[in-house]
């Protein structure tokens, strides 16, 4: 009896450890009685009185993660509307998680702030968010980036995001080696772009003049990944979805070849056991001599040595780069969005103090200061007669970005299965630098994110 | 006089009887809502398409039947016996071997030595995860430095980006923090072992070795069984190593069923297969710790 009950325990202690999932929605009732709708206008009218406070989780989007920021902010939102807004910051580590959890539980905040891969095509996929597309006019959509806009609006035409800032994912060289080494002759300075040839001749000739490793095609998991993925898709030509977000199109033999290429360069390995976050801090230390997982936020960054922006920890000049393609001018970046969404919590007098929130901070004559806090571009042109385009033409580092926001390309991290893909993209990358076969990895990886699309 | 006292004699039991009950109830209370209550909805979600946003769907033995056919969960299953099947003896040999001879020793150093042996246990898992991570670092770690500059090595070893060494790298890390808590309970079990029977061997002519396997041993198998169960438990659910090493990669050289269960679960929001997976880890368990049981029994 006595080793039963023990074998019973250990059993229980395994599962209780184990078990996943949480509590399930209760499902509508088929219909209102007359007097549940009379209940339910009561409570609305009591909670619209007392929708003076909403909960914020935010990601570390530029200084949208510094307490001090948005303190700030937020006090002069809470003078101007009477609303006040409790923060929560997430980290991009266990924030997903956070936000499952807390949907699960139903103890979601009122707004979050990240980009459409999932406000879109997560959370409002999932049916969690608040179509806020009645926050968007026709005035809106003439100021707003439309390629960034279009990406916050699901299939049917509902819009779960309503975007602040944007950028452009780049690579970067360390100019003072590639000075050295000789291989600024194939960079374009003005343009910061370069052709596939001249890439693959520059990464030869730093790796002839350092001997050593040039760059890392990481891949530890899916951190940075697009930086991986933009380097694969722009040295040939080759795409990473089809255009209307339905399909994964990476077995596309342009990215074979890119893959291949990448697998027999010298001056580059595929290193399974760094994700971008160690890729970009082994470019700070002068360990790597390009880094493929970059964009502003790292170019404006000060580095643990604190030797200024743009500077490596050793003093070097780091040099943004568009990511390299055939003819050096039809590079696609990947485009970063961050912007908010509303979750549908069921409380409408919420809903409403969140939307006010939003056109705050997204189209007011404080929008200025919210993409500020950001350290990132302006989705929009103006906001309420204030011109947004110039807002940086006092930081020469992000006045001289601003070259790179034209070759924004497609925003496809809202195609269906997302999460999947993601993941068999690294996983696949392991693949290839294990030294399997190219095109056969290819194949299947991209044919089991389709499976997860659903094709 | 009799009746009398053994009705108050009866009364005095049920009180007691009643307020033992008592301070077991919020233990039980915790008990049921913690661990039996995630326990029965572990399984009953197995049988069913459950994620996140719409009702659970009833589809019976489906997900037992796709786990079968998943060739990473076989994949992750192997990886997750290597690493017990490993780490467990390693565990238990050294922690034995570790606490036999620093009981030996004076009580200061016994104490210095158990600290020791436990700081890694105390530590965060976070902090010395990165520690080791610094330390296998493919460009400027510890090991590869040392490996190179004493000839060892040809060129750096990606120890945690090389399936391999990636697994073997994960255990070593296991063993470490593994050892504290079996050396401390080994310690404390040597020195409750009945000195005059040791004595009373020694006399008869035992060798220290003999003294050891036939009457040491012996009184300290309850140990031995808490402590293999235990670290057999732990090695199961290995999983914070693997989230902040290497996600399971490369090509799932290191994918455990902890860690599988979480990225289904919770990246993929299967739940009911999730749970599946969680059902088979458990009953594995259950059969492992049943022959343990069963062998400790007839030693």
């Amino acid at each position: 009896m006595k080793k039963l009950l023990a074998l019973l325990l250990v059993g229980a202690m395994s599962l209780s450890m184990v078990a996943c999932g949480g509590a399930k929605e209760e499902a509508p009732a088929a219909t209102d009685t007359p007097a549940a709708t009379e209940e339910a206008v009561v409570e609305e009218t009591a909670d619209a009185a007392a929708a003076t406070e909403i909960t914020l989780w935010t990601y570390p989007i530029g200084n949208w993660g510094d307490q001090a920021t948005l303190d700030a902010l937020l006090a002069d939102f809470e003078a101007s509307t009477g609303i006040k807004v409790k923060v929560d910051f997430l980290t991009y580590a266990d924030g997903d998680d956070k936000v499952n959890a807390a949907l699960e539980a139903g103890t979601a905040p009122d707004l979050i702030m990240e980009g459409p891969e999932r406000l879109v095509a997560n959370w409002g996929a999932k049916g969690k968010m608040v179509d806020i597309s009645d926050l968007i006019d026709d005035t809106d959509k003439a100021e707003l980036n439309p390629a960034a806009l279009a990406a916050c609006y699901d299939a049917s035409g509902a819009c779960y995001e309503y975007p602040l800032v944007m950028t452009a994912h780049c690579m970067a060289i360390n100019k003072t080696v590639f000075e050295a080494a000789g291989a600024m002759q194939y960079v374009d300075e003005a343009t910061h772009t370069w052709t596939t040839e001249d890439f693959l001749a520059a990464m030869e000739a730093v790796n002839a003049h350092t001997g050593a490793q040039v760059g890392a095609v990481y891949c530890v998991g899916q951190g940075g990944d697009q930086g991986t993925r933009a380097l694969v898709n722009n040295l040939y030509g080759g795409t990473f979805t089809d255009a209307e977000h339905t399909k994964y199109t990476w077995d596309d033999p342009k990215n074979v070849q890119a893959l291949e290429k990448l697998y027999e360069m010298e001056s580059v390995a595929f290193d399974a056991g760094i994700a971008g976050g160690d890729e970009i801090a082994l470019f700070y230390n002068g360990t790597l001599n390009v880094a493929f997982c970059w964009n502003i936020a790292q170019q404006l960054n000060p580095n643990s040595a604190n030797t200024g922006a743009a500077k490596t920890a050793t003093g070097d000049d780091i040099m943004f780069m568009a990511f390299p393609s055939e003819n050096g001018t039809d590079t696609k970046l990947q485009g970063g969005i961050w912007g908010f969404g509303v979750f549908d919590n069921g409380d409408a007098a919420k809903v409403d103090a969140a939307k006010t929130f939003i056109k705050y901070m997204c189209d007011s004559e404080k929008t200025v200061d919210a993409v500020k806090a950001a350290n990132y571009f302006a989705v929009r042109s103006a906001a309420e007669g204030t011109d947004l385009s110039t807002i940086w033409a006092d930081n020469e580092i992000m006045a001289e970005y601003n070259v790179l926001m034209p070759y924004l390309g497609d925003y496809y991290q809202v195609t269906t299965g997302w999460a999947e893909a993601r993941t068999q993209w690294w996983n696949m990358l392991q693949q290839v630098g294990a030294g399997n076969d190219v095109a056969t990895v290819v194949a299947e990886y991209c044919g089991n994110a389709n499976a997860a699309a659903g094709n | 006089m009799n009746a009398k006292a053994n009705s108050r004699s009866r009364k005095l039991v049920l009180r007691e009887t009643v307020s033992s009950y008592l301070f077991l109830l919020p233990f039980l209370l915790f008990f049921v809502l913690f661990v039996i209550y995630p326990m029965f909805m572990c399984v009953f979600t197995s049988f069913f398409d459950s994620t996140m946003g719409r009702e659970d769907i009833f589809i019976g033995f489906e997900n037992y039947k796709t786990l079968f056919a998943d060739k990473v969960f076989w994949i992750a299953l192997k990886n997750t016996m290597v690493i017990v099947l490993v780490s467990v003896p390693i565990t238990c040999a050294f922690s034995l071997w570790v606490a036999s001879v620093i009981s030996k020793m004076h009580v200061v150093a016994t104490s210095a030595f158990r600290c020791i042996f436990y700081l890694p246990v105390v530590t965060g898992s976070v902090a010395v995860t990165m520690v080791w991570k610094w330390m296998y670092n493919n460009y400027y770690g510890i090991f590869n430095y040392l490996g190179t500059n004493m000839g060892l090595i040809d060129k750096n070893i990606n120890w945690l980006g090389d399936p391999k060494y990636a697994l073997g790298c994960i255990i070593l890390i296991l063993l470490t923090t593994s050892v504290g808590q079996p050396i401390v309970l080994y310690v404390s079990a040597l020195d409750n072992v009945d000195k005059s029977l040791v004595e009373a061997a020694a006399v008869d002519g035992a060798t220290s070795f003999q003294a050891f396997w036939k009457v040491k041993w012996p009184q300290m198998m309850p140990t031995t069984l808490y402590i293999l169960v235990i670290t057999m438990i732990n090695s199961f659910q290995c999983f914070a190593l693997i989230q902040l090493l290497t996600q399971g990669g490369p090509s799932n050289s290191t994918m455990t069923i902890m860690f599988y269960i979480y990225y289904n679960a919770f990246k993929l929001f299967k739940y009911g297969y999730g749970n599946a997976m969680g059902v088979i880890l458990a009953i594995i368990i259950a059969i492992l710790s049943a022959i343990q049981f069963k062998v400790a029994e007839e030693k």
